[in-house]
């Protein structure tokens, strides 16, 4: 059950012919596949695509009826591995992933496929995580397209094209044989429009109606095949990628009057270049230009005739290409050189290498082009000095006061987070045993290496962390600690961590946090998933798990571990003692702590209607939250660099003498009682508890409680005769 | 209006958790049944519950057979006309990006504060200052509205997307019907709490909301009437002190009688006088001021009867009901987090057998058994009796250990205040007072750290107020060990 629920936004998935269709571009995307007749669906989540796998989860009744068949798969490798059965038939598939991660883990699959050749339309949807909101490091996937030879689509970011060239993706694929990569950048994956829908089409092979199986040797990717099949992608598959590309004309161009310069960008970025133009007055609001634009929605292959015609006659031409190296821009310079066209090329010599094509870059560039152009003839509403000016109006002084003053706001774990209590066992656990070197990896918990944690030192990869420590585990101090999650667990961590640990006799502790789904890319089902959502060692009494369940420790000693506990990360003091036998035990081999616990915010949706309904119901229950002493907090703090939990926060000092604020409990905690193990287990300070309401009280709730009562009223009577007098 | 062609850019900055989603789908759906085109499209990134999440959106009157408008995926520095914050420090964020432009850009903000993890877990105060932000507001935005949603919210049970939707439409600056965004909030879940937020929003922002930014003023303090034979005693005397000093004064006093008795609060003066003597301020006897309060502060230092004694307070239990939002008569019970040690029960036994304790090993595995981790329903009469009983044993407090090991800590201190040649070193020295805090570790932590500095000033020559304040600011430091000879530079080590 992911976080985020589509069941609703699903629905518009039966659209018909003529009726428009409203929504996300990932929902149009997942539209456009069912239109195009897809047989298959797969792929890993991630950001900006994870919504996309959740849509096609909630979508399973729509792609049941239509006999289209999902998959939620293990791994990008996994995703990449299913698109074979459009080798040998015609069957249409589509797989999705977060880029360039995603293709790094799938590259063997894919490059296979892409010499094999594909019959029916195969397609990678990726979503470029590149630029501002991104969550990785900065790669582009244009780079695996070229070396491969898969074909790339950047569409322009309205939903209409989106749509379109999904269909025309398929048909491009199987006109020349060759998976193709389509490409959504984040604002892209989120941007909302609507377009006019059209039926969906059922596949023409699922389960009813099944495929003759059929061998076709020479695809096999094995010598001599190989051979024939690297001089196919030029002979063949190329050639008729650009002519398909050419006929039904894929990449776009746009008339203006200045016909001597032109402006040749990815589609992507079609939407801020105009907005660039439109704010130099030589675009209107509809996209009608001045200035002409050749939009390249297919960015690679490159189609050499289409940038003659262009270039023919244009002085000098600008190549709008985010982030590096810039292959486009050389690509274009090949083939304007090579037909000895004189067009002065723009590109990464004016524009930004690194980074990406923003609002005020575009603008930015575009007024400098026009400059570097010397195209006087050419109006400007803003000079470059202008447009330079826009960057802030706020003063160089102000800006430095304000970057003083404001507070980084680094992505942290949720209220009532599992993996809170470990990371504070992880902490004091160091107070005592010295500074540790932690392997982590790729999840939630990659913000325990930030504030108020400040544990971990690499991040190698998604489920990577134990094998990147074991080049590590000889010179260090202590014994090799890596972190790792459920989802890396199952993504990679089981086979290139676990079981090659336990086969090099690696003798260091590997963590996997066990939270029963994954966390970070917005909830979604994973093997070690228990139904519901709910940890042997949640708060909760145990409840039922899934009967298909697949868990991590079994998992492990399968693959040889023999030392290996479960703990619940809400027992820190537990998780302190198994941790510290972990890294001082003679025990050889490699130790491992299944550290488990339940997201306290999915307790909150499956409780709290419970709960609602029982206080409806009349029962007795009893509610739990915590509370802070600000009368004995002194304000040092140390509960919170504990903690970081967002609900535990600070308030102004209520104590006239004292000027440091003083920690707080807001009321969106949720009771998970973490802070007051912490006091606990950190020995920090009498000033936290837990204050249980009743609601429902029974007679004897009533009658003990009054009685306290009575006898608290008596006593506080007298305390305040007497503070009345030794107070003035 | 942004451009000729009518269009509106609005950028959204809210924290991972809030609901900017949610807000932008109103948004969303308000154009749209008002005729207008609307793009929106979000960077949710890694926000997960408290990273800064950004929705951007693009609205347009749709005109009669004109094709769909061509609009821009990104915020853009001077192309902004509606920039909306969750939260004041996310609103000085948009401002320092360049996002705020005097002519154009209307800013509106929830002017509360939801702290970052930085500013918490200063050992000190690190939060940052709220009201720079907001004077910034008003000179860089064309208009500024802004105050306290969250406040609003809290009081009417949902949360601040709806109280931001009400300020966007009382803003006035989407050409909207204030009927289109109530129909969205009473089509959906939990009406009447959305509407009630949003109609008070939409009133503030209409006319509280907008205008000048008034700087908060210090009301100043006065002494009250005496009202009991304590007050006839000491309200006079406080009277006599420089009136920079009485505020400072009173409570303290109030402080150490509540802590111990008057002898204590006279001892107090009397040290404070000493201060007074040698302070050359003499408009707002600073120096006396700030040593004055961390004395009082130390003096009244948190010992088992003292927390005992703050645990019994007659108006805690009400404060508490009030806090966890309880209903009148419903029973509620108060587990508390104790973790006496060996170190604390030491501390309230006479001088001599405290530390005989803390050198017996014996005696120390024999009470550890009784010691630990203890989680006490204080609402219990049992337990009312315990802290009680230990309350009274401040009776006995000038005789413990603990309280002659803090004495000869305190003294320490204050003397080296008193001894330091010029204002400027005693106001240093005073202030490293400010360090003593919390319990258990990280009290040993911030006193012994404290008396580290003390000795490096006795024994190393010429240090200055600054060498001071740079010792004083490391110590604070929690997380990394602390060498006063490492901090300053090595020409002021020890000759």
């Amino acid at each position: 059950m992911a976080e985020r629920s589509f069941t609703e936004e699903v629905k518009k998935l039966r659209a018909g012919d003529g009726e428009v269709f409203k929504g996300e571009g990932i929902l149009a995307i997942t539209k456009a596949l069912l239109q195009s007749g897809v047989s298959y669906v797969g792929g890993y989540q991630g950001s900006p695509i994870s919504h996309l796998m959740d849509v096609l989860n909630d979508a399973q009744d729509i792609l049941g009826d239509l006999g289209v068949h999902f998959e939620a798969n293990g791994s990008e490798a996994t995703a990449a591995a299913m698109l074979s059965a459009s080798i040998n038939y015609p069957l249409r598939g589509a797989v999705t992933w977060k880029s360039t991660v995603g293709t790094n883990v799938a590259s063997d699959a894919l490059s296979n496929l892409a010499s094999s050749g594909v019959t029916g339309g195969a397609m990678v949807i990726v979503g470029e995580d590149y630029g501002e909101g991104s969550s990785i490091m900065q790669e582009r996937s244009y780079a695996f397209a070229m070396k491969a030879q898969m074909w790339l689509l950047d569409p322009r970011p309205n939903l209409p094209s989106i749509v379109d060239m999904v269909e025309k993706g398929f048909e491009l694929s199987e006109a020349s044989n060759t998976p193709i990569f389509y490409m959504m950048r984040i604002r892209g994956c989120h941007v909302t429009g609507e377009f006019v829908a059209r039926d969906n089409v059922a596949p023409a092979y699922h389960s009813q109606a099944p495929v003759t199986p059929n061998r076709e040797p020479e695809k096999i990717i094995l010598p001599p095949f190989v051979y024939a099949q690297e001089r196919e992608k030029i002979a063949q598959r190329l050639p008729a990628a650009i002519r398909f590309v050419e006929e039904h004309a894929l990449n776009e161009v746009f008339p203006g009057r200045y016909d001597s310069v032109g402006i040749i960008t990815c589609g992507g970025s079609y939407n801020t270049v105009i907005r660039a133009l439109q704010r130099q007055g030589l675009a209107d609001i509809y996209g009608e230009t001045d200035i002409p634009i050749y939009c390249l929605n297919v960015a690679y292959p490159l189609i050499p005739d289409e940038l003659v015609q262009f270039c023919a006659g244009k002085e000098q031409v600008l190549v709008l290409e985010e982030g590096q190296p810039e292959y486009i821009e050389q690509g274009i310079q090949t083939v304007l050189r090579r037909q000895d066209v004189q067009t002065r090329v723009y590109g990464k010599d004016i524009m930004p290498m690194a980074g990406e094509y923003t609002g005020q870059v575009m603008l930015e560039g575009i007024t400098r082009f026009i400059r570097e152009a010397s195209r006087e003839d050419i109006p400007l509403k803003l000079s470059l000095e202008a447009v330079l000016g826009t960057e802030t109006p706020v003063s160089h002084e102000d800006i430095s006061r304000l970057m003083a003053e404001l507070p980084p706001r680094p992505a942290g774990l949720c209220t009532g987070c599992p993996e809170r209590p470990l990371f504070s066992a992880i902490k004091q656990l160091q107070e005592e045993m010295g500074p540790f070197h932690i392997s982590s990896d790729i999840g939630c918990h990659s913000f325990a290496t930030a504030a108020p944690f400040n544990l971990g030192n690499t991040i190698m990869g998604y489920g990577l962390s134990l094998a990147s420590s074991s080049g590590m585990r000889h010179a260090l101090p202590h014994k090799a600690i890596s972190i790792m999650g459920d989802g890396g667990f199952w993504h990679n961590g089981l086979t290139s961590g676990v079981t090659s640990a336990v086969f090099n006799e690696h003798d260091g502790l590997l963590i996997v946090i066990d939270n029963g789904y994954s966390a970070a890319t917005g909830g979604q089902d994973i093997p070690s998933l228990v139904e519901p959502n709910l940890i042997a060692t949640t708060l909760d009494a145990s409840q039922p798990k899934r009967d298909s369940w697949q868990t991590i420790e079994d998992a492990c000693r399968g693959a040889g571990v023999k030392w290996i506990r479960t703990v619940s990360t809400y027992n820190i003091a537990a998780m302190k003692e198994t941790l510290r036998s972990a890294l001082t035990t003679d025990a050889p081999g490699l130790k491992v702590v299944v550290a488990e616990g339940e997201c306290m915010l999915n307790r909150q949706r499956r409780v709290k209607p419970l709960i609602r309904q029982a206080v409806s119901e009349g029962r007795r229950v009893k509610r739990a939250r915590f509370y802070i002493d600000p009368e004995t907090c002194t304000g040092d703090h140390g509960c919170i660099r504990l903690s970081g939990c967002p609900s535990l926060t600070i308030r102004e000092n209520p104590d006239p003498l004292r000027s440091d604020p003083v920690s707080y409990v807001d009321n969106s905690c949720v009771g998970c009682g973490v802070c007051g193990t912490n006091a606990h287990s950190a020995v920090l300070c009498p000033s936290f508890s837990r204050v249980e309401l009743v609601d429902n009280p029974t007679a004897w709730d009533r009658l003990l409680n009054s009685t306290r009562v009575r006898i608290r009223e008596w006593w506080r009577a007298r305390d305040r005769k007497r503070m009345a007098q030794r107070q003035f | 209006m942004s451009r000729d062609d009518g269009t509106i850019n609005m950028v959204i900055a809210a924290l991972g958790g809030e609901g900017g989603g949610v807000l932008t789908n109103w948004l969303i759906t308000a154009a749209e049944r008002s005729g207008w085109w609307c793009q929106s499209t979000s960077l949710a990134g890694v926000a997960q519950r408290t990273g800064a999440t950004i929705y951007y959106l693009e609205f347009m009157p749709r005109l009669n057979g004109m094709s769909p408008p061509v609009m821009s995926l990104f915020p853009a520095q001077g192309d902004i006309d509606i920039a909306v914050a969750s939260e004041i420090a996310e609103a000085g964020r948009m401002i320092s990006r360049g996002f705020i432009s005097p002519d154009k850009s209307v800013l509106i903000a929830s002017d509360h504060r939801v702290f970052g993890i930085t500013e918490k877990s200063a050992t000190g105060d690190g939060s940052v200052d709220r009201d720079l932000i907001l004077e910034m507001g008003e000179r860089y935005g064309r208009a500024f509205i802004h105050f306290d949603m969250s406040e609003i919210v809290q009081r009417h049970g949902t949360v601040i997307s709806a109280a931001l939707l009400g300020a966007i439409a009382g803003s006035g600056a989407l050409p909207f019907e204030q009927s289109y965004f109530r129909d969205l909030l009473a089509s959906g879940g939990s009406a009447e709490a959305n509407l009630a937020a949003f109609d008070e929003s939409f009133r503030r922002a209409q006319s509280g909301g907008v205008g000048e930014y008034v700087p908060p003023e210090i009301k100043a303090f006065s002494l009250p009437e005496a009202s009991n034979a304590l007050g006839e005693r000491w309200l006079p005397r406080i009277a006599d002190l420089p009136a920079a000093l009485q505020e400072m004064a009173y409570h303290s006093v109030n402080r150490l009688i509540d802590y111990q008795d008057e002898a204590y609060a006279e001892e107090w003066l009397s040290r404070v006088s000493a201060l007074m003597d040698r302070d050359l301020d003499r408009e707002s006897y600073s120096l006396a001021q700030e040593a004055g309060r961390h004395l009082a502060l130390w003096m009244a230092f948190e010992d088992i009867p003292r927390v005992a004694q703050l645990k019994v307070r007659p108006d805690r239990e009400s404060m508490i009901r009030s806090e966890v939002k309880a209903a009148a008569g419903q029973p509620v019970a108060v587990a508390e987090f104790f973790h006496p040690r060996i170190e604390e029960v030491a501390a309230l036994l006479p001088v001599s057998w405290g530390s005989a304790l803390l050198r017996s090993q014996t005696a120390k595995r024999w009470l550890s058994r009784l010691l630990g981790p203890r989680t006490l329903r204080t609402d219990r009469v049992s337990m009312q009796v315990l802290l009680r009983g230990l309350a009274s044993v401040r009776r006995f407090r000038r005789s413990t250990f603990g309280y002659a090991h803090e004495r000869k800590m305190i003294d320490r201190w204050y003397d080296a205040v008193l001894s330091a040649d010029g204002q400027d070193m005693a106001m240093a020295i005073a202030a490293l007072g400010g360090m003593v805090k919390g319990y258990g570790e990280t009290r040993y932590r911030t006193t012994s750290r404290l008396m580290q500095i003390l000795d490096y000033l006795e024994h190393s020559c010429g240090s200055d107020p600054s060498t001071i304040a740079s010792l004083h600011l490391a110590a604070m430091e929690p997380d990394s060990d602390f060498e006063p000879g490492e901090v300053v530079p090595s020409n002021l080590e020890p000759a």
